[in-house]
């Protein structure tokens, strides 16, 4: 439905990339989380396929059209791609009805249609209100049913939770995306929160520095990530370095990077318990009840300094920890 | 490997070129026309230099111009260092200290702009002058030897800055209030006294801020053509009028306007230069307002002295001198020809503000949708006819029109019309002429409200399937109404007040109230210039008050 190839934009000539040969595609239906930090391109790759930002390279085809390459441009307003901004982007003077009535004024029925729309998204009954005269999570939704109203074949989010607190924001994550599910639109969902993209995407597609790093669907994002990096996207992990592969007595192999995710570290009160392949004994310097668990912070033999979660409440000043061969991640070295 | 040679063949010229034929659109070719447009009096200048100088440019430069170079350097100099005086004392205790009818001062002290130069210059002249309110005075106090003598360089140079240093004032005034109060806090907490924190942290701050204010009024004093005539001071504009009226030797005129603009451009890269050196970063949050101090005792009344001062000279003397005249003349002057003087002059000012609002908003949205930062970055130019004096721009006009008139006359005579001047000498040259002048005075307004509307609102317009024309009567324009009428207000203000280029491409028989004044106090009844005067002044000063009101409020 979308293929995007090696696309490419630079805001200052060349010298640096705000995305760089990014090339990926999106299937009819499918919800797909765009995943990164701030500065990794996200709202770059956004506004290019929107149309709001020109490709210095590559190309962006839409349903078996090149909506944007080296020698073509389709306007932003003949793309028929909804986007809901990160600050919703409601327009100020307008009613909340004239909002979601303003993409689709050449359609037969607009009215009943922008009711259906405001229904959905269960705002009926405040079509008269001014987006000022909303709470943030309204103004979110009257964004939605706008982008919604015209029938895009794709909608984009924006990082639309970004301006809720937490506790709103799982509730109207939830709500909006059974929304979507209702009008079977392809969503390409930007956010830099993996529990965002974990909870509603098919599919999860990692940026850094402008590069797709990773895209896969969820739980091969966590089994077998790409890198260190995608590795602590979804969840505390360990970097095993030269000093802890000494402390552990694991040689690893040289060229490649190593990590053990957190939950992985089995720590034990006895060496003979713990059932791990390589353990080490350790002090422990601090602990920080969590609530549900334990942080605790080690010193192991070699000196090395070590952060593990424990269940355990009684947890003696020397202990053991330790992991199994299969639970460590392998990346290549580069990465 | 293979991305980086993608990426070099991204920048290559091959792929440049293909993107630039992807990206030029009928916006960027419009901007480049409307630039293009708005700069041709300028660039005719420099063509016409290069058809040599006229005859008596010889003798210009023998016996005239180091008169000119001289007089417009003292003017800059001295006038320089009484707005900065004026400007910045007013500025700094009307924001630091709370006293005796203080907020009415710090508006009343925006109103010298409101009376044009020239016309101060006629009231102090007429309030110096043999038989004038100040003679009278001091034959009263038995002081008949004391009659000071204004009407030269020194005189006008006072006219000059007491009418001008509100724009040092606003601008060093908006700096204390949006940016001081952390900084003179923190001065306070360090121990440093009242004046060396104005000296030491308060004056260097504020320099970019004062500067900038300071331009504008050099900018206005290269730019007078009225009261230098009046006090019979020889500067670039007057000798520019000189060899286009009296010598009628355009080439001449030319050559000094291009020096003057070569002196304005200086003024401008020291503006440049002076930002550049000390370019601070000032925190955006830091919105909190001066705490005022109350002064006591002998302190209270210095200050409000200091502060007073140019309001009394720059608006209430010249104001009282020109009604005391009104009553006078009044029976002579206000006729039905006057009244409809004022209408044309009404109806011009409107016609040529809204002529200049909507090349603005063209400029401004044209270049925006461009795409081409190139383009954004060239349609700056079109800005720059502010810095241009009126004569110049005048002169740039007048000799393209001339000779297409010409030449319209020529073709038009072979087919037997009689066709005359079409664009010389007609209202649509003088709109023409206002719109390179004030675009500025219309873009700043304008692209500052634009820039507080958040891009991601036109662009989810956009998005929505409607296309840049519609969003922008649909969605910009609402937004951005408080700038376009502000816009309004200010260009009308100043085509009020207009004078040289008024007088140069005027059509024949349509005056305007500026006109009327200078042609009474050229004629030697500077009483009589009184009351168009005040006609000027009383509209200028209403929008005055109400954009002072929009400036606070902001």
């Amino acid at each position: 439905m979308l293929t995007i190839n090696a696309l490419s934009k630079s805001f200052d000539k060349g010298k640096s990339y705000a995305l760089e040969n990014v090339t990926f595609n999106l299937k009819a239906g499918q919800v797909c989380a765009i995943v990164g930090e701030s500065g990794s391109g996200k709202t770059t790759l956004v506004r290019l396929i929107a149309g709001l930002e020109r490709p210095d390279n590559g190309s962006i085809t839409m349903n078996e059209k090149v909506i944007a390459s080296l020698d073509k441009f389709v306007q932003p307003e003949k793309r028929k791609i909804g986007l809901v901004f990160q600050e919703y982007a409601l327009f100020p003077h307008l009613t909340i009805l004239e909002n979601v009535l303003y993409g689709i004024s050449k359609v037969k029925n607009k009215k009943e249609k922008a009711q259906e729309m405001l229904d959905l998204v269960g705002l009926s009954g405040m079509e008269k209100r001014y987006p000022h005269q909303l709470s943030g999570g309204q103004q979110q939704r009257v964004a939605l049913a706008r982008a919604l109203a015209p029938e895009p074949s794709l909608l984009i989010l924006d990082e639309p939770f970004s301006n809720l607190d937490t506790m709103l924001r799982t509730q109207l994550r939830n709500e909006v995306f059974d929304i979507i599910k209702k009008t079977e639109v392809t969503v390409l969902f930007v956010t830099h929160d993996t529990q965002d993209a974990l909870s509603v995407a098919d599919e999860i597609l990692i940026l850094q520095k402008g590069k797709v790093i990773q895209k896969d669907v969820a739980e091969n994002l966590y089994v077998k990530p790409n890198t260190l990096y995608v590795a602590s996207l979804f969840g505390n992990t360990v970097h095993i370095n030269k000093n802890l592969q000494n402390a552990f007595r694991c040689p690893l192999k040289e060229d490649c990077c190593h990590a053990i995710r957190n939950e992985k570290i089995i720590v034990s009160q006895s060496s003979t318990e713990a059932d791990c392949e390589y353990i080490t004994a350790a002090k422990v310097i601090k602990k920080i009840p969590l609530g549900n668990a334990t942080q605790l912070v080690l010193k192991l033999e070699s000196g090395e300094q070590l952060t593990v979660m424990t269940q355990d409440q009684n947890i003696a000043d020397t202990i053991y920890v330790g992991f199994n061969s299969k639970d460590i991640l392998e990346f290549d070295q580069e990465l | 490997m293979q991305q980086a040679g993608n990426n070099n063949k991204a920048f290559s010229l091959k792929t440049r070129i293909k993107r630039l034929k992807r990206d030029i659109n009928k916006w960027s070719v419009f901007t480049l026309a409307i630039v293009f447009f708005l700069a041709l009096p300028i660039i005719f200048i420099g063509v016409e230099l290069f058809a040599g100088p006229g005859e008596t440019w010889g003798h210009i430069v023998d016996y005239l111009l180091l008169d000119y170079i001289w007089n417009s350097l003292y003017l800059v100099l001295v006038c320089s260092i009484l707005v900065l005086l004026l400007g910045v004392s007013s500025a700094w205790f009307v924001s630091r200290y709370d006293f005796l009818f203080r907020k009415q001062m710090e508006w009343l002290l925006i109103l010298p702009l409101a009376i044009p130069s020239y016309i101060v210059g006629y009231a102090y002249a007429g309030f110096f002058d043999y038989g004038g309110s100040m003679d009278l005075l001091f034959r009263q106090l038995g002081l008949e030897f004391m009659r000071i003598d204004i009407m030269n360089r020194a005189g006008l140079a006072f006219v000059l800055s007491i009418s001008l240093f509100p724009y040092v004032y606003v601008s060093a005034r908006a700096f204390f209030l949006n940016q001081a109060n952390n900084l003179l806090e923190a001065s306070k907490m360090l121990g440093v006294g009242e004046l060396k924190t104005f000296f030491k942290l308060m004056l260097p701050l504020a320099r970019p801020a004062i500067v900038a204010g300071l331009v504008l009024v050099l900018m206005e004093v290269l730019n007078d053509y009225g009261a230098a005539k009046y006090y019979g001071v020889n500067t670039f504009t007057t000798g520019i009028f000189r060899s286009w009226f009296s010598l009628e030797e355009p080439q001449t005129a030319v050559y000094l306007s291009a020096l003057l603009i070569c002196f304005i451009f200086a003024l401008i890269l020291f503006e440049k230069w002076q930002v550049r050196k000390i370019k601070f970063t000032s925190s955006k949050t830091n919105s909190n307002q001066i705490q005022r101090k109350r002064p006591k005792g002998a302190m209270k009344w210095l200050i409000f002295s200091v502060v007073f001062l140019p309001i009394l000279l720059g608006f209430i003397l010249p104001v009282a001198q020109l009604i005391y005249w009104a009553v006078i003349t009044a029976s002579t002057v206000f006729d039905m020809e006057f009244i409809m003087i004022s209408l044309q002059s009404f109806a011009i000012a409107i016609a040529s503000a809204v002529i200049t609002v909507f090349f603005a908003l063209v400029l401004i949205y044209f270049s925006k949708w461009s795409t081409l930062t190139t383009i954004k970055n060239i349609s700056r130019v079109g800005v720059l006819g502010y810095a241009i004096p009126g004569a110049v721009i005048a002169i740039g006009i007048m000799i393209p029109t001339l000779a297409l008139d010409k030449w319209l006359i020529n073709i038009l005579g072979n087919f037997g019309i009689d066709s005359g001047l079409i664009i010389n000498g007609t209202l649509l040259a003088l709109f023409y002429a206002y719109a390179v002048r004030f675009l500025a005075v219309a873009y700043n307004p304008i692209d500052s409200t634009a820039l507080k509307v958040d891009n991601s609102i036109p662009d989810s317009s956009k998005v929505l399937g409607v296309g840049n024309l519609k969003t922008f009567f649909k969605i910009d324009f609402p937004l951005i109404k408080t700038g376009v009428f502000s816009a309004v207000i200010l260009v009308f203000i100043d085509v009020m007040k207009e004078l040289p280029l008024t007088l140069i491409l005027k059509p024949y028989h349509i005056d305007t109230l500026a006109v009327k004044a200078f042609e009474y106090a050229s004629d030697e009844m500077v009483m009589e210039a009184s009351i168009p005067s005040l006609f000027i002044i009383f509209t200028a000063m209403i929008p005055v008050i109400f954009l002072n009101k929009l400036l606070i409020k902001k």
